[in-house]
């Protein structure tokens, strides 16, 4: 019997993992600051495409389950990245806020692999309203102290309000493409990103744009201030190879001794707290 | 451009065998064997056509909330009701829905492809 697609999408070697680099732009020097990890769904399916894959995982309520496969593949491709490239890695809100194991969960995978800790910044991303703020907070303090950073994904759309900024402490703003697009001829998205810096500035966290597709609109975030960058303009999302082929991280080996971590079984995936998946639960009681 | 057709069935031996002779007529076919998963497909993707069964048994769902849900999305979505359960009860229930069409289980493939044709104007 074919597994179901939520049962497909626990097992990390059915997931991969693609990376997007988020730059550091001074001046006219342009360097990697880190690299986000995009997860993709399964080759050749409509689910490859992530904006598919992630919105059935939402109407399943399954994003807990699926951001710890998502974190296996993510550390299994990690290791194959040079150990001082930073990873940034998308989690939902509810998987923080509403599943107690979550941080365990991670640590043992990134230790599992000799993937030091503090190369990982937590892109927290919400599309429903977190109401286990408490949870949530815990988490990300919890994350913070294995020297984990924090970014709070799609600033200014959503769930990515004001009260999530105080209650998150990001050290990133992750301002969203809607904002930035056509910035340097509307002053109205200027003053919308102009009043977004001033208060990451004043929380003390930095702004990171995403979506730029303009010479123009890079430039007018180099006057704003704003020196992190993501956007197909300068590298889209690639493979570890292509990335490699475009010299901007290097080829390095795989330690020795790191353990592969297999896949994760279903099994596994709620052995840490998390409630049976949406479809299993029915499927045993039909 | 072929058509594309969405087919909803938990019976994933009977929606295979649809989609491979559909896809033999030239029609591009999708296959969803759950609600969430029908309901994202139906999301991101425009479909001619989608069969679907009214009762999803395996997974305790009624297929007459998803043809509600196709008509809010969609008006020019024709739905075909291919189901072995409640005749014709769930018949007139559905109609009241506008179901275009209804094919009874167990069914001929070429039957299907019939009314396919008649609704959706062929390939």
């Amino acid at each position: 019997m074919k597994p179901s697609l939520l049962d497909t999408l626990l097992d990390p070697d059915q997931l991969s993992v693609c990376f997007q680099p988020i730059f550091l732009i001074r001046g006219e020097s342009n360097r990697l600051y880190c690299l986000e990890a995009l997860v993709r769904g399964p080759r050749g399916t409509n689910f490859e495409r992530a904006d598919i894959v992630f919105d059935y995982v939402r109407r399943k309520r399954a994003e807990a389950v699926v951001d710890r496969s998502c974190v296996v593949a993510i550390c299994d491709a990690a290791m194959d990245l040079p150990p001082q490239v930073r990873i940034n890695v998308n989690v939902h809100a509810a998987t923080l806020g509403h599943k107690p194991g979550f941080v365990e969960f991670f640590h043992n995978q990134a230790k599992r692999r000799h993937l030091a800790l503090d190369r990982f910044t937590i892109e927290i991303v919400e599309h429903a309203p977190t109401c286990n703020i408490p949870g949530l907070t815990d988490g990300i303090t919890a994350l913070r102290e294995l020297g984990v950073r924090i970014a709070l994904d799609d600033v200014g759309l959503g769930q990515s309000n004001y009260r999530m900024m105080l209650d998150c402490h990001p050290e990133y703003f992750k301002l969203d493409a809607y904002f930035v697009l056509g910035l340097s001829v509307d002053p109205k998205r200027r003053a919308v990103v102009e009043s977004v810096a001033t208060l990451a500035s004043a929380l003390g966290s930095s702004v990171v744009a995403e979506g730029v597709e303009s010479s123009q609109d890079l430039a007018q975030l180099g006057r704003m201030g704003i020196e992190l960058v993501q956007a197909n303009l300068l590298c889209p999302a690639l493979s570890l190879e292509q990335l490699q082929a475009r010299g901007l991280v290097a080829a390095t080996e795989k330690p020795q001794s790191a353990q592969p971590a297999g896949n994760l079984t279903t099994l596994q995936a709620f052995e840490l707290g998390s409630p049976k998946p949406f479809a299993l639960a029915a499927r045993q009681s039909s | 451009m072929a058509e594309k057709i969405l087919i909803i069935d938990d019976d994933e031996q009977l929606a295979d065998a649809y989609k491979e002779y559909l896809t033999s007529l030239g029609y591009r076919v999708d296959c969803a064997q759950e609600l969430e998963e029908a309901e994202t497909l139906l999301a991101h993707f425009s479909y001619s056509v989608v069969i679907t069964d009214l009762r999803l048994s395996k997974l305790g769902f009624g297929g007459l909330d998803l043809v509600k849900h196709i008509r809010e999305l969609s008006l020019k979505t024709r739905i075909i009701v291919v189901t072995g359960y409640g005749w014709p009860e769930l018949k007139a229930e559905a109609s009241a829905h506008q179901v275009d069409a209804f094919v009874k289980k167990p069914t001929r493939l070429s039957d299907l492809a019939k009314t396919i044709g008649s609704l959706a104007g062929g390939v």
